[in-house]
């Protein structure tokens, strides 16, 4: 059942599984395996859970939408193909899609503009926890955010963790529609120039 | 539409920002010309590695056995099966919360070329509240990335309520004014009637619970414009003043059944008044 070993550039196999992992876990999943679900679970729901809160805030709604998230993934499993994409950037995706969709949809969204700021304040308490759990990805994000234009990281974040969207940020940051929009794409653009993501 | 025009939707839609036209424009394109997929897949990686910016946390233990449990009576997609339905178009009956989500809906496979169903009737909906508490930037990133970045970070992002402030300090009649709280606290409103932006910053505020909320107005002459609500958060709470500040309103708080004054009007002896003339 092993897929062929793939050396990704990324370090993920440390803290919860490597890439080739997830994509060779999914793989079993397409075919009913529920045990490989459990493992896909165990691996990767802390991360996926971590990036739906923080984009959803609320933690019950978080936690429905985790539900759904793995849900999916168990209906859908045979969409991945390990050919196509990486494991690990599927269940990703489809986990801050599901987590904006809510945010879009929700009336939860008051909720979570009071409560980003009390986050805030929680940093100098959890930073010390945090820091231990940091992985390279992390260290790795903030030294590619770091080396953004201001304006770009601002689109990025406003985008990505905060859900907002791109009319949104537009009057969020008092641009041009247009101009985030070139933002997004430049940003990507630089942080995959950063990482070397391109093949 | 050309390659570049398509790398800006394609940008926009893996962050998750799209509006409902442009992601209808973005499956389009994607559908007329796959030779742009890769471009789709680059985004994908890019914006998943962003995901790793943000820290684990472990959900409830309950959470996996109830997974576990629907999992193991909920069917699969057929391996072979046409994808003509959006993911989310399963059966699971939690997914019909997210079902007008699929606008959204991008993955870096066959799933982007779905010919999802279309966003039912209801588009998302606005969030005024959400821009008007948008503090976004710099908080959401600075608690997910812990303390190295909690000391790189906050000089390079600018969280939307400082934009305003930043915004309002950099306006020729740029104007601040703190009062005291009854609590024992401050309140601090800044402002600047040339550029209509108002933004209060107060410590020591009491926390309401969930059955009341505090409201801002503005009062024009004798009247009370509403300019949202907001929650005390512990220490420091900052709230941008919703809608448009004329020259000479006065910035006022008044604490309000939960969801804001259901007349409109103040309910109570406002706890905060401050003059801008």
């Amino acid at each position: 059942m092993l897929e062929p070993m793939v050396i990704d550039d990324r370090e993920h196999a440390e803290q919860d599984g490597g890439d080739d992992l997830a994509s060779a876990l999914l793989l079993r999943v397409a075919q009913g395996d529920q045990s490989a679900f459990a493992e896909l679970y165990d691996m990767l729901s802390s991360r996926v859970f971590g990036l739906i809160l923080r984009v959803l805030v609320n933690r019950s709604q978080s936690e429905e939408v985790l539900q759904e998230v793995f849900l999916e993934i168990w209906q859908t499993a045979s969409r991945f193909t390990s050919d196509r994409g990486r494991g690990r950037t599927w269940i990703l995706t489809i986990a801050h899609r599901r987590a904006v969709d809510r945010v879009r949809a929700s009336q939860a969204s008051a909720d979570r503009d009071v409560r980003i700021g009390a986050r805030d304040l929680d940093v100098a308490h959890d930073s010390v926890a945090e820091q231990a759990e940091l992985s390279i990805d992390a260290d790795r994000v903030v030294d590619a955010l770091s080396a953004l234009p201001d304006a770009q990281r601002e689109a990025l974040v406003l985008a990505y963790y905060g859900g907002y969207s791109q009319s949104e940020i537009a009057t969020i940051t008092g641009s041009p529609l247009g101009t985030v929009k070139t933002r997004m794409r430049d940003g990507l653009t630089r942080l995959r120039t950063h990482w070397g993501v391109n093949a | 539409m050309n390659e570049r025009e398509f790398a800006e939707l394609a940008a926009g839609h893996s962050l998750g920002s799209l509006s409902v036209q442009d992601e209808q424009r973005y499956r389009a394109a994607l559908a007329a010309h796959p030779e742009w997929a890769p471009i789709v897949a680059d985004d994908a990686d890019t914006a998943a590695l962003l995901a790793e910016g943000v820290p684990p946390v472990a959900p409830p233990p309950a959470l996996r056995d109830v997974l576990l449990a629907r999992v193991a009576v909920t069917p699969q997609e057929p391996a072979d099966a046409v994808p003509v339905d959006a993911p989310s178009a399963g059966t699971a009956p939690a997914d019909a919360a997210s079902a007008d989500g699929d606008a959204a809906s991008a993955l870096p496979d066959e799933g982007d070329q779905d010919p999802a169903p279309q966003p039912s009737a209801a588009a998302p909906p606005r969030r005024p509240r959400r821009l008007l508490f948008a503090l976004a930037a710099c908080l959401v990133l600075v608690v997910g990335l812990g303390a190295g970045a909690a000391v790189v970070i906050p000089q390079l992002l600018r969280p939307a309520a400082v934009v305003a402030l930043d915004r309002i300090e950099n306006a020729p009649d740029a104007a601040q004014k703190t009062v005291s709280l009854p609590s024992g606290g401050h309140a601090t409103a800044h402002w600047s009637a040339s550029i209509g932006t108002a933004v209060l910053v107060s410590d020591g505020l009491e926390p309401l619970g969930t059955a009341r909320t505090y409201e801002l107005w503005f009062v024009r002459g004798d009247t009370p414009v509403s300019a949202g609500v907001f929650a005390a958060e512990p220490g420091t709470t900052t709230a941008q003043l919703r809608g448009s500040m004329h020259a000479g309103d006065a910035i006022a708080v008044t604490v309000e059944p939960a969801g804001g004054s259901p007349t409109g009007k103040p309910t109570t002896q406002p706890i905060v008044v401050i003059p801008t003339s």
